[in-house]
């Protein structure tokens, strides 16, 4: 007999933020860098946590010139050769500390990361990637990369559920990249009917990373903070707007006070990161992940189309385009493995971008959105944002009047 | 008072599948093979347990002779003469253990099935269709049980409900085709209001009839490969497809092109046009349950059943399951609001 789990799993577009009393005047007072302190490798990292996808269309060395200038961080596709490395190494020395190297769990991908890491040591993060984190064989050969690189910050994925997350952090793992099949050029859930929706897999994954450590701050809003009305005295000028008229509020005022004072009292640096992967289609849900408790976004769709992102400009009618594609789709097994094999299905598309000029201004759009969130819910740092997370469950997200026209 | 289940039901775009921990290194490494033993038959069934649906769009002879190279089923229409079947029998010997013969509950549909067993003895399986309700499924198994075929597998349905699956079983059934109303081209739920979420049923009636050892098959409802796996995982041991093997160059009827667009016909056996066809019309008493569309050609049916089988392969992989009999002992369905990304599509 299958087993059914009845609490329904949210995504994005299953909430909003709720807006909360804020003492920040404007948004540019929202400090968005956050500094990390790694597990296993014991690096310290400072920067936007906001990551370019290692996907071939979006993790290229254009877009991380561009993002090393906002303090972003790029995750390089893993198909440039240790050649062109070199020359982006010794040409963008400044940019190095934000980006990652690839590997495949092939032992091809790992020789070649061995050789760029080798040459470039100022490189000092590695993604490793594999289509289904839950194998034995991806947790064994984290192990073996992270005896081969100790000091290097290993990001690992991708996995949905909080015993995985944990197993992987243990065999050496840093940061775990969060996301089963929500990307926009991923067809997974259709191929495969395998997934999870993002925001609740970011909440139990970040719930579990940064539980590891002994941390117990729960971005979950409601159902703690009964006995705790007094503490909200406490905190007299924190997120009490509103709330004093409904009692279900105040329980929630009362919850975060409570994730508050443990903020507090384990003011330890973050050690262990969630890296949430796919499913963001605008700034919203950028924030929303965030708010959920994911400590770095990755972005693919997002930052496809622009000037910066691999492929070709095709021209149809007049419309600018750019090609963008799931690493399993049938494009990119044929650019890189020579076709897809008879035993597999592909599971990503194939889709035309509209152009959409130079990568700054979506960064610009990006960041922008952010800050206003963090303005809305009270939050002077990004680092707060989940924190003074509150989700409420809605039904529909924006006013579809004008959505043909666009 | 009418009463109210206060349960919900589930459909396939209501789950995905948990990924579960696995040891497998490669989806070249699952093996969707499955053997069964019947239990009223007692026959033995070894293949890969994906059926198409006994629809004379798709459940043509071209189709069956592809699929049995994959070890895949093919319910045959009922609209194929005596001679027709003798045919393809001396023609494709080696499809026969593969495909089933089709029949109705009316006399003229079982003296046709019957000469068409006594022919060709190859075929051990008898697909009984029945539109006019269980008491003619009834008839039709005990006549046919009665009638010289004690040794075939019967399929019948349909049905979404525990207790008639056990009733079907112990009337002389073997596997139990589950689903009302969820085809890509029947209207039943529109024009009748009754049907029943195809997961939800899959689930209740996979447990009676695993109770009885009896089996079931999923039919309808499926619209991309990874619906089947959701079938299988819900306990269905076999999945009947009909739309998904739509508009191929094995299917039945002309290639239609209309501005410079391949288009094929596909409708349900219910509907205006398989009644036309078939019936000389639709009844004046009754509506017709189904409807016709023109689906886009998607040429060889070969790219579709690579497409499926990878796709369950990939999921036997995220859950762990060496072996597709496993994939539902390893299932966990997670509720979900949205399928998929909406971002390009």
């Amino acid at each position: 007999m299958p087993h059914i789990d009845i609490d329904v799993k949210l995504d994005f577009k299953d909430v909003l933020l709720r807006p909360k009393r804020s003492t920040l005047k404007s948004r540019s007072e929202v400090d968005l860098t956050r500094s990390f302190a790694f597990r296993n490798s014991k690096q310290m990292y400072t920067g936007i946590p906001i990551i370019a996808a290692n996907m071939d269309t979006v993790g290229t060395f254009e877009m991380a010139k561009v993002l090393c200038k906002f303090s972003l961080f790029t995750a390089v596709h893993k198909h440039y050769s240790l050649e062109q490395w070199k020359e982006f190494a010794s040409q963008n020395p400044d940019c190095l500390e934000h980006l990652a190297a690839s590997s495949g769990t092939g032992s091809s991908d790992f020789e070649q990361l061995e050789q760029i890491l080798e040459a470039i040591p100022q490189v000092k993060y590695i993604c490793l990637d594999v289509a289904n984190g839950y194998s034995e064989h991806f947790v064994e050969f984290v192990k073996d990369v992270r005896k081969c690189f100790p000091k290097h910050t290993i990001m690992a994925g991708n996995v949905v559920t909080g015993e995985m997350v944990e197993e992987l952090i243990l065999s050496g793992a840093d940061i775990i990249k969060v996301g089963i099949g929500p990307g926009s050029v991923c067809t997974t859930r259709k191929k495969t009917g395998v997934g999870y929706p993002q925001l609740s897999a970011v909440m139990e994954c970040a719930d579990a990373a940064h539980g590891l450590k002994g941390h117990i701050i729960s971005v979950r809003p409601k159902g703690r903070g009964c006995q705790t009305s007094g503490l909200s005295a406490v905190h007299g000028s924190f997120d009490r707007g509103g709330s004093g008229l409904l009692g279900s509020c105040q329980l929630e005022v009362g919850s975060w006070d409570i994730a508050e004072r443990a903020w507090e009292i384990h003011a330890v640096p973050t050690v262990l990161l969630t890296l949430q992967d796919g499913g963001c289609s605008c700034p919203g849900d950028v924030a929303k992940a965030f708010g959920a408790g994911a400590d770095f976004v990755m972005l693919g769709g997002m930052l496809a189309g622009h000037s910066e992102s691999g492929g070709e400009l095709i021209e149809r009618d007049g419309k600018k385009y750019k090609l963008f594609y799931g690493m399993s789709s049938e494009i990119a097994m044929k650019k890189y493995a020579g076709g897809v094999a008879d035993y597999r299905a592909s599971e990503g598309k194939t889709v035309q971008v509209p152009f959409k000029g130079d990568v700054e201004h979506t960064i610009r759009d990006i960041l922008g959105g952010i800050r206003s969130t963090c303005t809305y819910v009270g939050a002077a740092k990004l680092k707060e944002l989940s924190r003074r997370t509150t989700f409420i469950r809605v039904t529909q997200q924006v006013n579809p009047i004008f959505s043909d026209v666009s | 008072m009418p009463r109210i289940d206060a349960d919900l039901k589930l459909d396939f775009k209501d789950v995905l599948l948990r990924p579960k921990r696995s040891s497998l290194k490669s989806r070249s490494e699952v093996d969707l093979e499955r053997t069964f033993t019947f239990r009223n038959s007692k026959q033995t069934y070894s293949g890969i347990p994906i059926i198409v649906a006994n629809m004379d769009t798709v459940g043509t002879f071209d189709m069956a002779v592809v699929m049995s190279q994959h070890s895949m089923f093919t319910a045959i229409h009922k609209h194929y003469t005596l001679d027709d079947w003798k045919l393809f029998a001396a023609n494709h010997p080696e499809c026969l253990q593969h495909v089933a013969v089709s029949s109705g509950s009316g006399k003229n549909d079982l003296e046709k099935m019957s000469s068409i067993l006594e022919a060709i003895p190859q075929v051990k399986f008898i697909c009984l269709d029945v539109a006019n309700g269980l008491f003619g499924t009834f008839c039709g198994i005990r006549e046919t049980r009665r009638a010289k075929f004690p040794e075939h597998t019967i399929m019948a349905g349909n049905v979404v409900t525990g207790e008639m699956v056990e009733e079907l079983i112990l009337s002389g059934a073997d596997i139990i085709k589950v689903g009302v109303g969820p085809g890509s081209v029947c209207t039943t739920r529109t024009k009748t209001g009754v049907g029943y979420p195809q997961l939800s049923a899959v689930i209740e009636c996979a447990d009676s009839a695993h109770g009885l050892k009896g089996h079931i098959i999923s039919d309808g409802g499926c619209t991309c490969p990874g619906d089947v796996a959701k079938a299988f995982g819900g306990g269905a041991d076999f999945v009947m497809l009909g739309g998904m093997f739509s508009g191929h160059t094995e299917c039945a009827g002309e290639l239609i092109e209309r501005n410079g667009q391949k288009l094929k016909l596909f409708y349900g056996m219910s509907s205006d046009t398989a009644m036309k066809k078939h019936v000389g019309g639709v009844a004046e008493y009754r509506a017709s349950e189904g409807k016709t569309v023109e689906v886009p050609y998607k040429g060889d049916v070969e790219n579709t059943i690579l497409d499926i089988l990878g796709g369950l392969r990939s999921t036997c992989t995220y859950v762990g399951a060496a072996k597709l009999k496993e994939l539902s002992r390893r299932t966990t369905f997670i509720r979900v609001t949205q399928q998929h990304s909406t971002l390009f599509s």
